[in-house]
């Protein structure tokens, strides 16, 4: 499969520890919230990748076999995400979203994390736009329809789901917490 | 692993103790963790401004030579050089300097030099705690 990342580092050909002291470098330099992409043929480095994101607090999102070629994509922590604070009122869980999906009225659901994360497993049907994007972008999104907004935990959901009642969405819903606590159907990008 | 701390204990100076004692602590300090590394008896050829760069393999492994070349192992350098970036902190044996008859000077820069109660306190709230 396909995924985008916001940067790529290159740790090919070498070997433990090297891999994370590179990705510990890059991620530096990385704005919260991006994806790094790191390219690597150390066996052992998946392992590590999952340890150090975990160590870190940063978000390992998966990683996809090319052969020899392991490429890891790890997602950079932001702040905006620890802060528990949620202003958007109107809010669905998970299970009232499943049994929406499962009743007969068909319901959109707007999956706002970055497109990695979105590629290694979202909701059936979900379309994907980053909050980053969402002020350029809400236009493909249908004003009529109810609107379930959903990320990995809730809080990037949150900010858009105001930013999109700004924009004059009627019926907008937070579904919380969101994807990290799913445990229905998931798609992925092939 | 912010606020983790990770104390260590290199005590031997050949090749295979040297990338055991780098591997761990670079490991550790690029998941944040606070890494200090007390150098030792044959544990100082690691830190020494010469020896570093050609530590000796292990009696009767010297065949091991090719291995690491294959797996493109970073050279003992390159981590000691990759530990200094990553702030840790290298402290070498006052003692077995003192009964080597070296100076400070021979070791890599920015070495601190201490005696067992400096690591001692160092260790006393670490974490993780290895000796090699």
């Amino acid at each position: 499969m396909d995924i985008n990342a916001n940067e790529v580092l290159d740790a090919k050909g070498l070997a433990c520890p090297m891999p994370i002291v590179r990705t510990k470098k890059a991620i530096t330099n990385l704005e919260p919230g991006h994806v790094i992409e790191i390219q690597a043929t150390d066996k052992g480095s998946t392992a590590d990748m999952k340890a150090w994101a975990d160590s870190t607090g940063h978000q390992y999102l998966g990683t996809v076999e090319d052969g020899e070629l392991l490429k890891h994509y790890i997602r950079k922590a932001s702040e905006a995400e620890t802060k528990e604070e949620t202003k958007h009122e109107d809010v669905l869980d998970l299970e009232e979203l499943r049994q929406k999906i499962d009743g007969d009225e068909s319901i959109t659901i707007l999956d706002v994390r970055e497109p990695a994360e979105y590629a290694f497993g979202h909701i059936p049907g979900a379309i994907n736009i980053p909050l980053g994007e969402l002020e350029e972008r809400f236009n493909e999104v249908d004003k009529e329809n109810d609107l379930h907004v959903i990320c990995r935990t809730g809080n990037r959901s949150d900010l858009a789901a105001q930013i999109l009642t700004e924009k004059g969405f009627k019926n907008v819903k937070n579904v919380i917490p969101g994807m990290n606590k799913w445990g229905g159907p998931l798609d992925k990008k092939k | 692993m912010a606020n983790t701390k990770v104390a260590i204990i290199a005590a031997n100076g050949n090749l295979f103790d040297a990338y055991k004692v780098f591997n761990i602590a670079t490991a550790a300090a690029a998941s944040d963790a606070e890494v200090g590394i007390f150098f030792t008896f044959e544990g100082l050829n690691l830190i020494h401004k010469e020896a570093h760069k050609n530590l000796p393999l292990p009696e009767g492994k010297e065949h091991f030579q090719e291995g690491f070349k294959q797996a493109n192992v970073p050279s003992i350098e390159e981590l000691v050089g990759i530990a200094q970036e990553l702030d840790i902190k290298l402290i070498g044996c006052q003692m077995t300097m003192d009964v080597m008859s070296i100076e400070k000077e021979a070791f890599l820069e920015g070495i601190e030099v201490g005696g067992a109660a400096t690591f001692i306190e160092y260790a006393k709230d670490a974490n993780i705690t290895l000796t090699f």
